[in-house]
C-alpha cells in the first residue's frame, strides 16, 4: 500500500505518467459492482434480515444437518485422498521423465475443461454395480453408485487439479542439494522425506487441500447424478438450495446459501494465512 | 592412504566428463580441485560423496572400497555452493540432523552442536532460522552441519562462490583453522586459483575431464608440465625456445641456463616450448644495463595500473626472432607490429617507480627464470600439396580440436606430393597430414625425413572417443607415451594401452607382456601424471588392432615405432595395414623414437 | 558371515535397485489414480455415445431441442467471453499499472466468485431478479423476464466465468512491469496507442490463455444455469441442462452424444492450453 510522507498529505493513488486509470478503474469497480457484488449482497440481506427463528428452523431440519455432514464429510475425504495421491502425482510428474508424462500432465487439468455435468454422468455410469469399476467393487461389497462414496469419488475427480497444481511449483522450487545434503548426513529415503522434502512443501500441500475442499463442498454438476439424491442420505447442501428454491422458500435457500457463503470465507482466509506463512517460513516475505 | 580413486570415469551420453582420474589423497590433506566451468571437477566430487554413480574406476575411503556404497554409508561431509540448509529447520536441528539419524542422545548432541558452533564462530545463533542469516554465516552452518557426524572425508563444492569478497576471505580462513584443528581429509572444488592457492596443501588441476596435474601450489605455478596449467595458474609467456645444450635453451637472442633438463628427448635444435612469468622479465632502458640475458628489445605498448604491482603489455619486433608458444588471435593489440612477439610483464610499484614507462617508451628485456614444458607438441606443422587442402586438413574436426585446445602455433609447407623432407621437418613439433590415398611407404619416408611426430588424417575422419596405443614388442615406448599424454588431455577421448600376444604365447611369454603392459601403466603415470587403460588381447596383432578400432566410437590408434625407413614401412604394413584401405576413417598418430637420420645429421 | 565392507556394498546395490522400484511404483500409482478417475470417464462419454452406432449418433445431435441448447450454448458464450475478456484487460491493467488505495481489496473482490458455489450464485441472482427479488416487481410491471430467461443465463455464467481473464493477465503485467509503456509515453505514443502497439501485443498469450479458460467454463456451467434457467426445453436449456435432462429421462445414449460435443470441446480447450504453455513456457494460475 501506499505511503507517503506527511507533508504531502494523504493522496489515495500515486502519480504515473501512464495514462488510462479513470477509465480502466472506473470501468472495472462499476462491473464489479454490477455482477459479483450486487447479487452477493442480495443474498447477504436476505439472510441476515431473516426472522430468529426462521434461521433456527432452517438450521435444525435433518435435512439440512445430514445435507451439511454429506457435503462436508465427502469433501473432506475427496480432499484428503487428493492430497496423498495429488501428492503422488505431482511428485512424479516434476521428478521423472518418462514416456507420456506431458499427456499425464495436461490430463490434470481435465476437471477444469470438463463441463461437470459430462462428468457427472460418466462417473455413474463408470462407477455404477454394472460400470466398468463398479462391477468389480459391487463385488468386493463396495456400492459405490447413489452412496456417500460416489459422492466422495466425484468430489476427488473435481479436487485433483487444485492440489496437483499447487504442489508442482513447489516440488520444482525444492533444490536438489537439499535432499543430497539429507543423504550424505545419512538419512534414509524415507527420513529424507518426512523431515526435509515434506515440511518444504507442507504449505503448498495444506493450500491445495484446503482449494479441493472449498470447491468440493459447493460441486454441484458432477455430484448430483453419482449421489442419488435421497433425502437424509445422500443430498448435498447445492442440491437442498435448490430444493427451497423450487419450494419458493427464499428465505431458507438464502439462510444455507450464507452460511455456505460464510464456510468458503473462512476457508479462504486460511488458504491466505497459508501462504503467507509460507513465505515467512522460507524468508521470502520482508 | 584417506581417499583414493583408481580409473574414475563418468560419461554423460557416451562423452567422458570425468576420465580416467587416478589421485590419491593423504589424511588430514587438504586438496583443492582447481579447474573451469565444465572440466569435470564437481562431478568427480560428486562421485566421491555417491551423490553421481561413476561409470568405471574404484573409489575407497580410509582403505575400504565404497564405489557400490550408498552415499548415506560412506561416512562424508558435503557443504554445498548454495549452503542447501534445511530451511525448516532451526540452525540447531541443522547441525544435530545427522546426529539424530545416528540416534545419538539428546545431551551429546548438545555438546557436538555448541562445540561446533564455536568452531564457525556462530555461537548463541541455535535456535535462528537460516532465512534469519547472511550468506556466510549460511555456509558456516553447512559446515558444521556437514562436521557433525565427524567424517573422515570433508568435501566442499565451491563453497565460497555465492559469497562476496570480503567474507569470501573470511570464510576461507575459517574453513581452513577448522580442517586443521581436526584433521578432517578435506577436498574443495573451485574455478579460483587465488583460493586455491591460500587453502591447499596440493591442487590438482582438471581440464576436460582429466586431472592434468597434482602439486604444491609452488611447485606447480612454477614448474608446470603442461600449457593449460601455464596459464590457468597465473599468467605465462609461452615462447619458442631450441634446445642448445640439455641444460641451456636458446629462447629469441637470450642463451639461458635452466635447472632441470625438462625433455628427456631434447637434443641439439629440438624445438621446445618455455614459460616466462610475466614476474621473471627485466626491464631496462638498454641491453647493456640487463642484469639477466638479453630476450631482445621492444616496445612498451599498453600501460596499465593495478595497486601493487604495474602491468605492462611490450612487443618485441620480428627482427629479435623471439617466438610465441601460443596463437594471438582472437584480440590482436592495434599497435601489434606484424610478426612482433607479444609480451607481458609486471613490476612491482618500486620498480615502475625507479623506472616510469609510456605507451612507447623503447625498453629491453631481460628473463630471469624460465621453465621448459615437457610437451613435444611444440607447434603443429600442415604439409600439403596446396593451400586448400591445408585448410581442409585444419578444418577436420581432430586437427581443429587440438588446434584449438592447445593454442600451439600453426605453420604450414605446401610441397608438392613425392617431394623429399625439407628442413622444416625436423624442427617441427607435430606434422599433420592428409592420409587420404596414402601408402605406408609414403607415410615411412616422411617419418624417415625428419617427422619424428606425425599425425594422419584421412578426409571424414570423426572427432575420437577413444584413444588406442600400440607399441610394437621392441620399440621403446617413452617418447610415443610423452605425446599421448600431451596430446589425450586436448581431447575428450578415452585412452587405452593395448598389447597383442600370439595365441599360442607360453607362460613366460605371457608373463612378460602382462608385466610390459603394466609397467607402461605405471611409468606414464609416474612420469607424464596421465592414467592409461590397458588390455591384453590374443591373436594376430593386425587382426585384433581391427577389431578394437572397429568399436561403434571412433577411434585414434597411436603407434610408436622406431628403425629405418624400411623398418617403418614393414611395421606399419605388418600392424596396421586395414588403415590404409580406401575407405578407412581412423586417424593415426606416429611416433618416432629412433636415432636421428643420417641425412639429417649432416645438415645440422 | 558377510563383512561389514561387503555388507555395506550389498546395501548400496539394493538401494539402487530400490530406487529403481520406488520410481517404478510412483509412477504406477499415479498412472492408475488419473486413469482410473479422469481418463476412464473421458472415455466412457465417447463409448456410450456411439454404444448404438453413428446413425443414431447422429440423430441424437441433430434432434430439434438438441440444436436449440447448442445454439444457447453458443449465444451465451458468444456474449459472456468478450465481456470478461474485456473487464479482465481493463481490471489487470488498472491493478499492475497503478498504485492506489484499496488496490488489495479490488484484487481479493475479483477472485471471490471462485469460492462461491455455483448453486449459490444462481440463488444470489434469483434474489434480485427473481419474481420476488429486488428487482422482481420493476421488471415484472414492464415485462422484462430475467430469470428463467436468457439474461439469466447470460448474467450467471458472467458471475462464474469472472476471473478467468483477470487472474491470468494480473501476475503477467506485474511480471512485465511498465518500462515499454513508459518508453512508448516518452516518445510522444498517445494512450490507445501505446495500449495497442505496446501492451496488448506483450499480453497476447495472457489473453489467449484466460479466454480459453473463460470459454471452457462458460460452455459447460452446470450448478448456476441450472438454478435460472427453468428447464424450458428448446428455450432455456443450455447444453449441459439438455444432457441433464436426456439423463433423468433414460435416454443415455443421446444423453452422452451431447455429452460427447462438450468433451471434445474440452480436449480442445486443453490443446490449446497445453499449447500455449508449451510457446510461452508459462503455466497460468488458477
Amino acid at each position: 500500500m501506499a505511503r507517503e510522507s506527511g507533508l504531502q498529505g494523504w493522496r489515495w493513488r500515486e502519480a504515473s505518467v501512464l495514462p488510462g486509470f479513470g477509465l480502466t478503474l472506473g470501468y472495472t469497480v462499476l462491473y464489479l459492482s454490477l455482477i459479483v457484488l450486487l447479487p452477493i449482497a442480495a443474498l447477504v440481506v436476505k439472510a441476515t434480515t431473516a426472522p430468529l427463528d426462521a434461521v433456527l428452523h432452517t438450521l435444525a431440519e435433518p435435512r439440512v444437518l445430514a445435507a451439511l455432514r454429506l457435503s462436508f464429510g465427502a469433501a473432506l475425504l475427496a480432499a484428503s485422498i487428493n492430497a496423498v495421491f495429488g501428492l503422488v502425482v505431482a511428485w512424479v510428474l516434476t521428478r521423472y521423465d518418462f514416456a507420456g508424462r506431458r499427456l499425464l500432465d495436461a490430463l490434470i487439468d481435465l476437471p477444469f475443461a470438463l463441463p461437470t455435468a459430462v462428468s457427472g454422468i460418466a462417473l455413474v455410469t463408470v462407477f455404477a454395480d454394472d460400470g466398468m469399476v463398479g462391477q468389480w467393487l459391487a463385488a468386493l461389497g463396495l456400492k459405490v453408485a447413489y452412496t456417500w462414496v460416489g459422492v466422495t469419488v466425484a468430489l476427488t475427480l473435481i479436487g485433483i487439479p487444485f492440489v496437483v497444481r499447487t504442489l508442482q511449483p513447489a516440488i520444482m522450487a525444492l533444490d536438489p542439494a537439499v535432499e543430497e545434503a539429507a543423504i550424505s548426513l545419512g538419512a534414509s529415503r524415507w527420513h529424507t522425506f518426512l523431515r526435509v522434502i515434506l515440511p518444504a512443501i507442507l504449505p503448498a500441500l495444506l493450500t491445495g487441500f484446503t482449494l479441493a475442499f472449498a470447491r468440493g463442498v459447493g460441486e454441484y454438476g458432477s455430484v448430483i447424478f453419482i449421489a442419488g439424491n435421497v433425502p437424509l442420505h445422500t443430498e448435498i447442501m447445492p442440491l437442498l438450495i435448490i430444493i427451497k428454491l423450487e419450494q419458493f422458500d427464499y428465505t431458507g435457500a438464502a439462510i444455507l446459501g450464507f452460511l455456505m457463503l460464510a464456510l468458503s470465507f473462512v476457508m479462504l482466509l486460511v488458504i491466505n494465512l497459508l501462504q503467507a506463512w509460507q513465505r515467512r517460513r522460507l524468508g521470502l516475505g520482508a | 592412504m584417506s581417499i583414493r580413486f583408481e580409473q574414475v570415469t563418468k560419461r554423460y551420453r557416451g562423452v567422458p566428463v570425468v576420465n580416467d582420474v587416478t589421485l590419491e589423497v593423504a589424511k588430514g590433506e587438504f586438496f583443492v580441485l582447481l579447474g573451469a566451468s565444465g572440466s569435470g571437477k564437481s562431478t568427480l566430487l560428486r562421485g566421491i560423496a555417491g551423490l553421481t554413480d561413476i561409470d568405471h574406476g574404484r573409489i575407497a575411503l580410509h582403505g575400504r572400497d565404497v564405489t557400490f556404497v550408498n552415499p548415506r554409508d560412506r561416512g562424508v561431509g558435503f557443504v554445498f555452493q548454495h549452503y542447501a540448509l534445511f530451511r525448516n529447520m532451526s540452525i540447531a536441528d541443522n547441525i544435530e540432523f545427522a546426529l539424530r539419524i545416528r540416534g545419538v542422545p539428546a545431551a551429546r548432541r548438545r555438546e557436538r552442536r555448541r562445540e561446533l558452533l564455536r568452531l564457525v564462530a556462530l555461537e548463541g545463533m541455535d535456535e535462528r532460522l537460516p532465512s534469519q542469516l547472511s550468506g556466510g554465516q549460511q555456509q558456516r552452518v553447512a559446515v558444521a552441519r556437514a562436521l557433525a557426524h565427524e567424517p573422515g572425508v570433508l568435501l566442499l563444492d565451491e563453497p565460497f562462490g555465492a559469497l562476496d569478497a570480503k567474507i569470501r576471505t573470511e570464510l576461507r580462513r575459517t574453513v581452513r583453522e577448522v580442517q586443521r584443528r581436526l584433521g578432517t581429509t578435506t577436498i574443495l572444488v573451485t574455478h579460483d586459483q587465488e583460493e586455491a592457492f591460500s587453502l591447499a596443501d596440493r591442487i590438482g588441476v582438471m581440464h576436460m575431464g582429466r586431472l592434468l596435474e597434482t602439486g604444491q601450489p609452488q611447485q606447480l605455478y612454477r614448474q608446470p608440465a603442461t600449457r593449460f596449467v601455464a596459464t590457468f595458474l597465473g599468467a605465462a609467456n609461452l615462447l619458442l625456445g631450441e634446445v642448445a645444450t640439455p641444460y641451456r635453451v636458446r629462447v629469441g637472442q637470450a642463451m639461458i641456463n635452466h635447472a632441470s633438463q625438462a625433455r628427456p628427448d631434447a637434443v641439439s635444435s629440438t624445438e621446445v616450448v618455455t614459460v616466462v612469468r610475466p614476474e621473471d622479465i627485466e626491464l631496462a632502458r638498454h641491453r647493456q644495463v640487463l642484469a639477466n640475458p638479453c630476450l631482445g628489445e621492444g616496445q612498451v605498448l599498453e600501460t596499465s595500473f593495478g595497486g601493487g604491482v604495474g602491468r605492462l603489455l611490450v612487443q618485441v619486433g620480428a627482427g629479435a626472432n623471439l617466438r610465441a608458444a601460443a596463437r594471438v588471435d582472437a584480440q590482436v593489440h592495434p599497435g601489434l607490429a606484424p610478426g612482433a612477439c607479444l609480451l607481458e610483464v609486471t613490476r612491482t610499484a618500486a620498480e615502475a617507480m625507479a623506472m616510469p614507462l609510456a605507451a612507447g617508451d623503447s625498453i629491453a628485456l631481460g628473463v630471469r627464470r624460465l621453465h621448459v614444458l615437457p610437451t613435444p607438441v611444440s607447434s603443429f606443422l600442415f604439409r600439403a600439396p596446396t593451400r586448400e587442402a591445408v585448410l581442409e586438413l585444419r578444418q577436420s574436426p581432430l586437427v581443429a580440436q587440438l588446434v584449438q585446445s592447445t593454442r600451439a602455433n600453426l605453420s604450414e609447407t605446401i610441397v608438392a606430393e613425392e617431394q623429399p623432407g625439407t628442413a622444416t621437418l625436423r624442427s617441427a613439433g607435430l606434422v599433420v597430414v592428409d592420409n587420404t590415398g596414402r601408402t605406408p611407404a609414403e607415410i615411412a619416408s616422411l617419418v624417415a625425413h625428419g617427422a619424428r611426430r606425425l599425425l594422419c588424417v584421412p578426409r571424414g575422419a570423426a572427432l575420437p572417443r577413444r584413444v588406442i596405443i600400440h607399441c610394437p614388442d621392441d620399440a621403446p615406448q617413452g617418447e610415443a607415451m610423452g605425446l599421448v599424454a600431451s596430446l589425450v588431455r586436448h581431447i575428450n577421448a578415452e585412452a587405452t594401452f593395448v598389447s597383442v600376444m600370439r595365441r599360442d604365447a607360453v607362460a613366460a611369454e605371457r608373463t612378460r607382456v602382462l608385466r610390459r603392459l603394466l609397467d607402461t601403466r605405471a611409468e606414464v603415470r609416474a612420469s607424464h601424471g596421465l592414467d592409461l587403460r590397458t588390455e591384453l588381447l590374443e591373436g594376430a596383432v593386425s587382426e585384433q588392432l581391427l577389431a578394437l578400432a572397429s568399436g561403434p566410437d571412433p577411434a585414434l590408434l597411436v603407434m610408436g615405432i622406431d628403425g629405418d625407413r624400411a623398418e617403418i614401412e614393414a611395421a606399419l604394413v605388418r600392424d596396421l595395414g586395414w588403415l590404409f584401405d580406401a575407405d578407412a576413417r581412423w586417424p593415426l598418430l606416429l611416433s618416432y623414437s629412433g636415432p636421428r637420420p643420417a641425412a639429417l645429421a649432416a645438415v645440422l | 558371515m558377510a563383512t561389514p565392507a561387503a555388507w555395506l556394498e550389498e546395501r548400496g546395490h539394493a538401494s539402487r535397485w530400490r530406487s529403481r522400484m520406488v520410481r517404478g511404483l510412483l509412477i504406477g500409482i499415479a498412472a492408475l489414480f488419473l486413469g482410473v478417475i479422469l481418463l476412464l470417464p473421458l472415455v466412457t462419454v465417447f463409448v456410450e455415445a456411439f454404444d448404438r452406432g453413428i446413425g443414431f449418433y447422429r440423430e441424437a445431435l441433430v434432434d430439434p431441442d438438441a440444436l436449440a441448447a447448442m445454439r444457447l450454448t453458443l449465444l451465451v458464450t458468444a456474449l459472456v467471453v468478450p465481456l470478461n475478456t474485456l473487464f479482465g484487460i481493463a481490471a489487470a491493467y488498472a491493478i499492475a499499472r497503478f498504485s492506489f488505495r484499496g488496490k488489495s481489496v479490488l484484487t481479493t473482490l475479483i477472485d471471490l466468485p471462485f469460492a462461491v458455489s455455483p448453486v449459490i450464485s444462481g440463488l444470489a441472482y434469483v434474489l434480485v431478479f427473481g419474481a420476488s427479488g429486488w428487482f422482481g416487481p420493476w421488471l415484472e410491471e414492464r415485462d422484462i423476464e430475467v430469470i428463467f430467461a436468457l439474461p439469466g443465463i447470460v448474467l450467471v455464467t458472467l458471475f462464474v466465468t469472472f476471473p478467468y481473464v483477470a487472474r491470468e493477465l494480473l501476475p503477467l503485467m506485474q511480471m512485465l512491469g511498465t518500462d515499454e509503456e513508459e518508453a512508448a509515453i516518452s516518445l510522444g505514443a498517445g494512450g490507445w496507442t501505446t495500449f495497442f502497439k505496446v501492451t496488448l501485443p506483450k499480453i497476447q498469450w495472457g489473453v489467449i490463455y484466460g479466454v480459453i479458460l473463460c470459454n471452457a467454463r462458460a460452455m459447460g456451467e452446470f450448478g448456476a444455469v441450472a438454478v435460472v434457467s427453468g428447464h424450458i426445453r428448446g428455450l432455456t436449456t443450455t447444453m449441459p441442462l439438455h444432457v441433464e435432462i436426456l439423463y433423468n429421462e433414460f435416454n443415455q445414449v443421446a444423453a452422452f452424444a451431447v455429452a460427447s460435443v462438450l468433451s471434445l470441446l474440452a480436449l480442445v480447450t486443453l490443446a490449446i492450453k497445453t499449447a500455449i504453455e508449451w510457446r510461452t513456457g508459462h503455466r497460468g494460475g488458477h
